[in-house]
């Protein structure tokens, strides 16, 4: 929408009228519904046919190792695998919980795009959200607790992300503690201090998005001998828990809270819990992304974190302004940052700024899975004019 | 009282691949969800 309202004239699109364009939201949660429901479809479509699945609906708890209650019925596990995911972390903002928020999910399902917004949390999930309703119409404003978004991430990339944001008409409010929450009139109001002093930020709507905790109460892990730890379920490298037949997987693990991490882990624990195979986890490289646009993607250690591990690093650089294709598409925000071993020339980190970030990083993901340099990466033909030519151009510069 | 030689607690992008495999590999399995498949 925000394309066609701001960008159709530099494309050579005529007959736009930018100021009769409007955005209906109802019209777009449905279409989201549909794509859901239709995945939801498929994953019914092959349990049910599925004969060596019992398919139960209800509240799971463990009333021994063996023993699991489903909503009152009883059945006896030969082994078990948890893999309940996470939830929203409580929240812990005197006042909020009182006058009403929005989780993510809550967020996807609205009917009317707020006015004005104020997200807690400048994580994945706060900062998508935020564009995405500021993309809408939404006066958004960003309560970030660190003085930097994405505080995992290469803090360079990371802070021009911040600047996209707030260029776009997003207040970016770093280094922001939420305090307590009031209702004035219609309006919802977040006391926030910002270097010691109390700020105060008033809106329509707050979304909480400032983390997620696994998801562990009511399933009677301590009957079944499984042993919770800060992060969530205590697990060794197979995934096994403290309870012999017990494994766990994902989110409820805590760490790399990642779709992407708990589908790995799947096959792993079915080969062990049937097959006693003993395969082990290799979380060495792990992926992530933030589907803002541009894109924020990353691999592996920050150059700050190569360095604290020891390590004498070369860091290759460079700007999608400098790449024909990002031109083209009318994408030229970004850059990529990528860190090797200085003695070794293995990869160390990847760091991807820019449109399509989210799958550029794949090179670099398999890269590093092989242990390699970034011989393979700029050594490799790579087509012209595609966007995958920035990730050899960066990879040759770490030479 | 049924028994199951797998039981997997959520049927999220990560109990259902476990499932998945579980029953390809012979087992009998229990997949139990309290909401919604697919998982968030």
């Amino acid at each position: 929408m925000h394309l066609v309202r701001d960008r159709a004239y530099e494309f050579g699109v005529r007959g736009i009228d930018p100021t009769k364009i409007w955005f209906d939201l109802e019209s777009a949660v449905a279409r989201k519904d549909k794509i859901v429901q239709d995945i939801v479809d498929g994953i019914y479509g092959w349990i049910k046919p599925n004969n060596r699945i019992t398919f139960l609906r209800g509240q799971a708890e463990f009333t021994s190792p063996v023993d699991i209650r489903v909503d009152g019925q009883q059945i006896t596990a030969v082994k078990s695998v948890i893999a309940t995911g996470s939830r929203t972390a409580d929240v812990q903002i005197p006042g909020l919980a009182k006058i009403g928020y929005l989780t993510n999910r809550d967020a996807l399902m609205l009917q009317k795009v707020p006015a004005s917004l104020i997200v807690i949390g400048g994580g994945y999930i706060g900062i998508e959200f935020a564009q995405m309703y500021a993309r809408f119409g939404t006066d958004v404003t960003i309560l970030s607790r660190s003085p930097l978004l994405m505080r995992h991430e290469e803090p360079e990339l990371s802070e021009r992300l911040a600047q996209v944001l707030t260029a776009e008409g997003i207040d970016v409010q770093l280094g922001a503690t939420a305090v307590s929450a009031i209702k004035e009139g219609p309006h919802k109001v977040i006391i926030t201090e910002i270097d010691g002093q109390a700020h105060r930020f008033k809106a329509e709507e707050v979304l909480y998005a400032a983390g997620r905790v696994p998801r562990v109460e009511g399933l009677g892990l301590e009957q079944a001998g499984v042993a919770v730890g800060p992060q969530g379920i205590i697990y060794d490298e197979t995934l096994r828990t403290t309870a012999v037949n017990i494994w766990s997987l994902g989110d409820v693990n805590g760490g790399a809270m990642f779709t992407h991490r708990a589908t790995y882990d799947g096959p792993i624990v079915a080969l062990n819990a049937i097959k006693d195979a003993g395969r082990t986890v290799d979380y060495r490289v792990v992926p992530r992304a933030v589907f803002t646009q541009p894109a924020l993607a990353g691999v592996g250690l920050t150059e700050a974190e190569a360095l604290a591990a020891g390590y004498e690093v070369k860091v290759g650089t460079a700007l999608f302004a400098h790449s024909g294709r990002a031109k083209a598409i009318g994408e030229t925000e970004g850059m990529l940052k990528f860190i090797a071993d200085a003695e070794t020339g293995e990869l160390l980190g990847g760091h991807i700024l820019g449109p399509h970030a989210d799958i550029l990083i794949h090179q670099v993901v398999t890269a590093m899975y092989n242990k390699g340099t970034a011989e393979s990466l700029y050594k490799s033909i790579h087509i012209h004019p595609t966007l995958s030519e920035m990730v050899k151009d960066a990879a040759k510069k770490l030479r | 009282m049924k028994q199951f030689d797998l039981v997997v607690i959520g049927a999220g992008q990560g109990g259902l691949p476990a499932a998945a495999l579980a029953a390809r590999l012979g087992a009998n399995i229990a997949l139990i969800e309290m909401g919604e498949v697919g998982g968030t």
